[in-house]
């Protein structure tokens, strides 16, 4: 089951209940998109660059060092008109909780904010990140002054109520109940399959802005 | 002096349209009166590097952005300025609150010894401002009276021709 609502709590669920796989997480989310933005850190730089190679998908990697969701903020407030969806890490999202309280405070009506939760510190190796498994982001969105806030531990739930969550006045928050995966971290060099790896961090950033403002 | 009314007419003047950052008691008053600004947006973070983040996106997004934070969080995320204002060459103006400046010693010493940095007399963020800015390559410029705001607008022009981050620091209460 889901946290739908703002009142809902929703408790994670056993560890022998379902989990998402990266693939139901990413793809969904993917075949959705059309015009938003998409800002993406560490272990799902590569993933989404697998299924996605827009002119508005912005990788902040090699490291954003927990500040993803507040890059993500400041071209929200930039672009009113465009939707926003970030796509940060547990432990990404761990390093910097006070920018939740930031994002509701400037209701950024068009930022969708995505955890993903695996409760590790994947790209490093999977070591458990603090409070692994009793952290329960949802309530803390909501705390924070989310409007909306969901949790899913289920690919199907998940994916019926994408359509919905895309379209709500935000700033909405997700997290995702995900399996630990194995992604390496997230370099920049000419070889990386995902293109928008094979520039420098400042070719994206200017890149970026110039798609947005033309 | 420092007066916030000419502050903001400098900020104006660069076509600023957000204010990022974490106010304290020297800067309290321009808080205060972005907070009623009509034409600047002000967004107050939670840790200053937030702002470093923030304005970032601010400025991909085809704002104008500047950020206005103490010396001691400017310390605090060196990591965040690095990784984004820096890394993603993006120009944007930092202005730093330089607490502790009147505690400096005179000469400020050239090479720091433990004792520099822990005498009670001295506030050790103030001690340390100018050293990291040299050592992130984040060129600076220091503004105690209105009679120098000109220096913003310079450190604005070099922002954007060298394509980098730049500081003001900002060594008066702003009134």
């Amino acid at each position: 089951m889901v946290g739908w609502s703002m009142t809902i709590r929703v408790s994670d669920p056993p560890t022998n209940q379902p989990m998402l796989t990266q693939h139901e997480f990413l793809a969904p989310l993917a075949a959705r998109r059309t015009d938003q933005v998409v800002v993406s850190t560490m272990s799902l730089v590569r993933a989404w660059g697998r299924l996605s190679k827009h002119e508005l998908d912005f990788a902040f990697a090699d490291s954003a060092m927990g500040h993803a969701q507040s890059l993500a903020l400041g071209i929200a407030l930039a672009q009113p008109q465009r939707r926003v969806l970030c796509l940060n890490g547990d432990g990404s999202m761990l390093m910097s909780l006070g920018s939740l309280v930031t994002i509701a405070q400037c209701r950024a009506r068009n930022l969708i904010l995505f955890v993903a939760q695996n409760n590790t510190y994947e790209v490093t190796g999977n070591q458990n990140i603090p409070g692994a498994g009793a952290v329960d982001f949802h309530d803390i969105a909501l705390a924070c002054g989310f409007p909306h806030a969901f949790h899913f531990h289920d690919a199907r739930e998940y994916e019926s109520h994408l359509d919905k969550i895309l379209h709500l006045q935000g700033p909405v928050f997700i997290s995702v109940r995900l399996e630990p995966g194995a992604e390496p971290p997230p370099n920049r060099k000419q070889s990386e399959d995902t293109p928008y790896l094979r520039g420098s961090l400042a070719d994206s950033a200017h890149r970026l802005r110039e798609a947005l403002n033309q | 002096m420092l007066t916030t009314r000419r502050l903001l007419e400098t900020f104006k003047q660069l076509h600023i349209t957000h204010v990022v950052g974490l106010p304290d008691n020297s800067t309290a008053a321009l808080f205060h009166e972005l907070a009623e600004d009509p034409d600047i947006y002000l967004i107050t973070v939670t840790r200053e590097g937030e702002a470093f983040a923030t304005a970032a996106g601010l400025w991909i997004g085809g704002q104008h952005p500047i950020i206005v934070i103490q010396n001691t969080g400017l310390l605090e995320s060196g990591d965040a300025l690095r990784g984004t204002l820096t890394r993603m060459r993006i120009p944007v103006i930092i202005l730093v609150s330089y607490r502790g400046y009147k505690s400096l010693p005179n000469p400020a010493p050239t090479t720091l010894t433990p004792d520099d940095l822990s005498r009670r007399d001295v506030d050790s963020v103030a001690v340390l401002l100018e050293p990291t800015l040299r050592a992130w390559n984040i060129p600076y410029e220091i503004i105690s009276d209105n009679s120098e705001l000109e220096k913003i607008i310079f450190a604005q022009q070099r922002a954007q021709n060298e394509t980098r981050p730049t500081a003001i620091v900002i060594a008066e209460n702003i009134r």
